[in-house]
């Protein structure tokens, strides 16, 4: 017990030494070299043990390799080569393999447990659902469901229970930085479970190619503490903060409303993503452009520029005036 | 067919140990697959099916075992060592009889293997 | 029988007048028997020393053009936000990359090498089925040019290579390409499973006498279990091709859940594929390494068995794999489990071949050439890759890496290091067997040092750039994330990388009419194949030698004489007919002299017609598909009719050596009986694989069988009963044909033929009487599938049946030469076990559920 615990003292030692020397290397707001989460802490762990590992039975088949490949070297005997057959081979590989496995192993069950013991546990509960080329959300609140689009607010070090679907086609959840990923697949319901363990805006992907825009499909996953995190679920769960104007008149006349809801407006489209909060959100377009009035601006103009193969129309039609007004009311829904 | 000093020899002998594999992999994977689809709320049948890989596993080892015993033998218990090269019936027999045992060693390895998630994994995903 | 001592056959003293003459004389008749013909009708060869060259050539050229595609690829990822190239763009060229490097080049390049070598390697004229090559060959040509040209016309595929529904079943989002992937490429595999057909052949029965399995080259252990993974990789794809266009061209609702269909059936078609297909990829590069190894080390391999083991363990381990594929698609824990136990434990045969390379080595006295050099450098890269291989297969690990650049990285590791630079090495080795030439060493030093240090700088950084945050199959990336600079590396990496590809490829095509021949056996190798003369002749082998080593060139003195003098067996060609020797599997005994066909156009001809087929259904040309059909069937009646199965003019021969073996055997100790089990070994699996889809919808759906809504019982069990009644009539057709009663046996035949097609449509009725519409669900769907299959097979058998009936008509079928009508009881074998699993899975399946 004692040895098995200094071993995994040692291995961490070991996975903090190298991350410092890559330090410059591995850091990101999308790296799963730099966790801030339960899951993705683990696994960075196994990462850098396996591949310090690793590279010693690089080296060393090498040499070997290298040394067997000399040319003015003494042949050995045969009996000799087949022992190194049999150990270097069969046997040693046989032991790390079985090692290895038994510990892969035991973290499946520990890394994921969406059991329904695990799905009791109290923690923040929500739905995504991925779609071509963004991110439906839905947090789960005992007052009732929210949503919202490409942005998940999470608080720190409380399990974060999202089950995860597709209308369209297969996509991939990952937001590196916290946990692995996971599919989501027409017609399944996939689940997953992951905990932050750091403050902080940490960038997700779609892993899994959906379609032309497949790389503009990001979104932001923001991890407080769990106080602020009740506050900002709170806001996102408010009515819009405009909710009259020349802005909200253009956005129905323009027909914009069949597709997106502005909740506390008659716009109540479902189509794409829902816009209620959208100028709080950090990003625009699924985590594609900066959500300033400039990106609004040319995103309402050219949506398929931004994103070839989205299935909003453009507007480039409407008068630069218009464009402007729409751009900045979408901006004021905070 | 399946094992070695038949009287009709044949190349499949060789493929025994692996294809015991196989059968165990299939069997185990896909009857833990239908535990999983078909559950009942009380998780009855998957530990039937956990118990019933640790059966499986525990066949496909003495198979395996006694085929590799059979190889074993044909070999003549590691009198002969290798490289079994010269073109006689002996050599032949006996390249054979050890190849068959070290795919033996393989393939229960092999199995191991695939029974050891049986041990670690208490519960279907939900 | 020692067939090389010339006392026995009564040949004149070596040397004397008379045996100069003798030799000249039979040399005269084996040139003009296997000679090539000039002119447009080159291209009728069907000889394996034209085929495999035209085949190694072609599957060059695609992969040439594949590694454009990457340089474009490459070129846009250098910087982010780049717009080099459109999305669109971008998505057909990594998946025309990933779809022309696996089906167009590795696997190709396997069979291609094969043909060329094996006979050689194996003392053999040629291999037993040159025209069903030489179609192999014409089938590959066609698929592959219709699948890499459709990027020219912007409509190649765009969703990726392995086509997961619904993108890929979206006609919208997929377009034409998707049906260009499925059917050019499905007819691509229809030609592997041919070539896997014959190389199995080729390795057990086309030996030399003497060369027992303990003897065998170490290649053709490999291509052996290769081809046998051939046989059971490749049906589940085409089982999933058939079910994806069903859904695409006629809405068969096989992947969509809208209709309880289920995508995740394709992917797991797919991978049982597509795993097993690395290793099928790799094992024959790793075979090319086995032949150099004991070449440079100037000894024989240490660990002969060990290589076996690795060999036979690795193409069972590696069915056991692919799941590893799906970690992130939610199936339960312990499903994962087993798959990434099974990854572990794939490991452990690939450690073992390293070691005997190095075992070899070690034990050997090295010279070190550029053969050596690629394969050191192959092993380097492979040894990574073999290790984040052992990563990925951790599943907690691989819910990271999956679908990120650090599986990219794993992925060029495995086959760039496993596969390309072995395969380099191995043009390097046996580029003089083809042209009698040598490649320049200088040529081959710089090309490997740009390929090696290219390729490390290229895709070593991209491990990390996936551990990032980089997921694959993105065509842009936003800068700051911590990537820019690890991608501008990865495309200088990969520029350097194709400037070494690029210096190989001029050192093979380059002019060398002004070099001299290399030496006989440059390498001072020890294995058959290195009996050619430099330059070759299409005869393969002089005079097939009776072996006693496993590298008889080093260890039976005067080999290369007596196989010169033709002292061997079939030194001649009395007949001015190809012949080659036919051996028995275990021991190499000498069973027959097997008379091979020669060149013909039909091959071509069946392969192109065939190939109309699929190229008009790609494009629902509905009447051309249909004219091209018959056109194939017309094809392929004359070719089978001409040239397989034909009575010899005298019962057997002396191949020398006092030897006599007869000219025609039929059963299991003729090779066509055993290709027809080999090939419906294949049909089976594929067959397997639809019932699997069955039984996984079963296991997805609590309800999936429809109360009332399926076939019924009474068709069904008609349709079983009638076709079980013709696989009966069948085998009396045989019994009644080798007691010489010509009438019962023709009047069985035409009865066998009634019945199986009664058979077949009965088992139509059953889902058609009950309106079973395969457009409203799945169950409908698979069920029409299902009782299809059978359907089509019966018709296949009644084309068999009533074959048999023409032949024997014809006089071409006898009570001694009865190849056809065993083949057709064979057949008729694996229609009854068909039958009786469709019949049993949809009409009694459903009472018990």
């Amino acid at each position: 017990m004692g040895s098995s615990i200094g071993k995994r003292r040692l291995a961490r030692r070991a996975a903090a030494v190298f991350p410092a020397v890559l330090a410059t290397g591995c850091t990101g707001p999308q790296s799963a070299l730099d966790p801030a989460g339960r899951e993705a802490e683990t696994v960075a762990h196994l990462f850098w043990v396996m591949t310090i590992g690793g590279a010693v039975i690089w080296v060393a088949v090498l040499a070997l390799a290298v040394y067997a490949g000399g040319l003015k070297r003494q042949p050995v005997s045969e009996a000799f080569a087949f022992r190194l057959i049999v150990w270097c081979g069969a046997a040693i590989p046989t032991v790390i393999l079985a090692a290895l496995l038994v510990y892969g192993l035991y973290l499946m069950p520990e890394l994921r447990p969406w059991t329904r013991e695990a799905a009791a546990e109290p923690g923040l509960k929500g739905h995504v659902t991925g779609e071509q080329f963004w991110w439906r959300v839905r947090y789960d609140l005992p007052e009732g469901a929210v949503e919202s689009a490409n942005e998940i607010l999470v608080p720190v070090g409380r399990p974060v229970h999202l089950t995860l679907t597709s209308p369209d086609v297969i996509h991939s959840f990952w937001v590196p930085a916290l946990a692995g990923k996971m599919d989501l697949i027409p017609g399944r319901t996939n689940r997953i479970t992951f905990t932050a363990t750091k403050p902080g805006v940490y960038r997700g992907v779609c892993a899994e190619f959906c379609g032309e825009s497949h790389a503009l499909m990001a979104l932001t996953v923001r991890a407080v503490e769990p106080e602020e995190h009740a506050r900002l679920i709170a806001a996102e769960a408010r009515p819009a903060a405009v909710t009259a104007g020349a802005g909200l008149d253009l956005f129905i006349a323009k027909g914009c409303a069949a597709c997106h809801t502005i909740r506390g407006t008659p716009a109540a489209g479902t189509v794409g993503p829902d816009l209620t909060h959208v100028g709080s959100r950090p990003t625009l377009a699924a985590a594609t452009l900066p959500n300033d009035q400039a990106a609004r601006e040319r995103f309402l103009r050219h949506p398929d520029a931004v994103k070839p193969g989205i299935r909003m129309p453009a507007y480039d039609m409407l008068p630069p005036a218009e464009i402007e007004t729409l751009a900045r009311f979408l901006g004021d829904l905070t | 067919m399946f094992l070695h000093g038949a009287r009709n020899e044949t190349l499949w002998p060789l493929m025994g140990p692996p294809t015991v594999w196989a059968l165990h992999f299939a069997a185990v994977y896909g009857w833990a697959a239908v535990a999983c689809a078909k559950a009942t709320p009380d998780d009855s049948m998957f530990l039937a099916a956990r118990w019933g890989i640790g059966a499986l596993t525990v066949v496909a080892l003495a198979m395996i075992a006694y085929a590799g015993y059979r190889a074993w033998q044909i070999w003549g218990f590691g009198r002969f060592d290798p490289p079994h090269a010269a073109g006689t019936e002996t050599d032949r027999r006996r390249f054979l009889g050890f190849a068959t045992l070290l795919l033996a060693g393989l393939s229960a390895v092999s199995v191991i293997f695939v029974g050891l998630p049986a041990l670690f994994i208490a519960e279907c995903t939900w | 029988m020692t067939a090389t001592t010339d006392t026995a056959a009564g040949l004149p003293p070596p040397g004397s007048e008379a045996d100069l003459a003798r030799r000249r004389a039979q040399e005269e008749r084996l040139r003009k028997t296997w000679e090539t013909p000039k002119g447009i009708r080159y291209w009728t060869a069907v000889n394996n020393t034209e085929v495999g060259v035209w085949y190694t050539a072609t599957a060059f050229v695609f992969m040439l053009f594949a590694g454009l595609l990457a340089l474009l690829m490459r070129a846009q990822l250098a910087v982010p936000d780049n717009d080099l190239i459109s999305a669109d763009l971008y998505n057909q060229a990594f998946t025309l990359h990933g779809t022309v490097m696996m089906f167009l080049f590795a696997v190709p390049i396997f069979e291609a090498v094969a043909i060329v070598i094996l006979p050689q390697m194996l003392g053999a004229r040629d291999l037993p089925f040159p025209r069903l090559s030489a179609f192999g060959f014409w089938s590959f040509v066609l698929g592959g040019v219709f699948v890499c040209g459709s990027i020219f016309f912007n409509a190649a595929p765009n969703a990726g290579w392995f086509m997961y529904p619904p993108l890929a079943t979206d006609e919208e989002q997929s377009g034409i390409g998707a049906d260009i992937w499925l059917l050019g490429l499905s007819f691509i595999e229809v030609a592997s499973i041919a070539a896997a057909v014959e190389l199995i052949i080729g390795t057990l029965k086309c030996r030399p006498p003497g060369m027992r399995i303990n003897m065998i080259p170490l290649f053709a252990w490999y291509i052996l279990i290769v081809a046998g993974m051939i046989l059971f990789a490749f049906p589940p794809l085409i089982a999933g091709d058939i079910l994806f266009e069903m859904e695409r061209m006629f809405d068969w609702p096989f992947f969509d859940p809208e209709r309880r269909g289920d995508p995740l059936l394709w992917q797991h078609l797919f991978w049982i594929f597509g795993h097993p297909e690395v290793y099928i990829v790799f094992l024959p590069a790793i075979a090319l390494i086995a032949m150099i190894v004991p070449t440079f080390a100037q000894r024989p391999i240490v660990g002969y068995s060990w290589i076996v083991l690795a060999a036979v363990g690795t193409g069972f381990l590696s069915f056991g794999l692919w799941v590893h594929h799906m970690f992130a698609t939610g199936l339960p824990t312990i499903s994962l489990a087993f798959f990434s136990a099974a990854s572990e434990a794939v490991a452990i045969p690939t450690g073992v071949q390293i070691f005997v390379f190095i075992a070899t080595l070690l034990a050997g006295r090295v010279i070190f050439a550029v053969p050596m050099l690629f394969a050191t450098g192959g092993l380097a890269i492979f040894v990574i890759g073999g290790l984040t291989g052992v990563m990925v297969a951790l599943a907690p690990f691989d819910w990271q890496a999956h679908d990120t650049y650090f599986v990219v990285a794993h992925l060029h590791y495995v086959l760039i290091g496993g596969m390309l630079f072995p395969i380099v090495a191995g043009i390097y080795y046996f580029y003089p067997i083809t042209s009698g030439k040598m490649l320049s060493m200088r040529l081959g030093k710089i090309g490997f040092w740009l390929m090696f240090v290219g390729f490390n700088v290229g895709f070593l950084p991209m491990h990390f750039t996936g551990l990032r945050g980089m997921p694959r199959r993105v065509f842009t990336y936003p800068g700051g994330l911590g990537f820019d600079w690890l991608n501008m590396v990865s495309t200088v990496g990969a520029f350097v990388f194709a400037a070494g590809v690029g210096v190989v490829v001029w050192d093979v095509v380059r002019p060398k009419s002004r070099e001299p021949y290399a030496p006989r056996n440059p390498w001072n190798a020890g294995t058959l194949e290195w009996l050619t003369t430099m330059p070759g002749e299409n005869w393969g082998v002089r005079s097939v030698p009776f072996i006693t080593s496993r590298y008889p060139i080093w260890d039976q003195p005067n080999l290369i004489r007596d196989v010169d003098e033709g002292r061997g067996l079939l030194p001649d060609a009395e007949e001015m007919k190809r012949e080659t020797l036919v051996t028995s599997v275990l021991d190499a005994e000498p069973i027959q002299c097997l008379r091979v066909p020669g060149n013909a156009w039909s091959p071509m001809i069946a392969a192109f017609t065939l190939g109309g087929v699929f190229i008009a259904l790609t494009f629902k040309w509905w009447i051309p598909a249909l004219v091209s059909g018959v056109a194939f069937f017309c094809v392929l009646m004359f070719w089978l009719w001409t040239s397989t199965s034909l009575i010899p003019e005298k019962p057997e021969k002396d191949v020398g050596g006092g030897l006599v073996l007869p000219l025609y055997r039929s059963g299991p100790a003729s090779i066509g009986w055993w290709a027809m089990f080999i090939t419906m070994t294949g049909d089976a699996t594929a067959f397997a694989s639809l019932v699997f889809g069955y039984f996984f919808y079963w296991t997805v759906h609590a309800d999936f069988v429809i109360d009332g809504g399926g076939p019924g019982v009474l068709w069904p069990m008609i349709a079983m009963g009638l076709l079980l009644a013709s696989w009966a009539v069948t085998l009396l057709a045989r019994r009644w044909n080798s007691a010489d009663r010509p009438l019962p046996a023709r009047l069985a035949l035409v009865t066998a033929a009634v019945l199986a097609g009664a058979g077949g449509a009965a088992g139509l009725m059953g889902p058609y009487t009950h309106g079973m519409a395969p457009t409203t669900d799945v169950y409908p769907a698979i069920v029409w599938i299902l009782v299809i299959w059978t359907a089509i097979h019966a018709a296949v058998g009644v084309i068999m049946l009533l074959y048999c009936l023409a032949r024997s008509l014809a006089g071409r079928m006898t009570a001694v030469y009865d190849i056809d009508m065993r083949n057709v009881a064979l057949y008729a074998h694996f229609l009854a076990m068909t039958a009786v699993v469709t019949f049993a899975v949809v009409g009694l399946f459903p009472l018990i559920n």
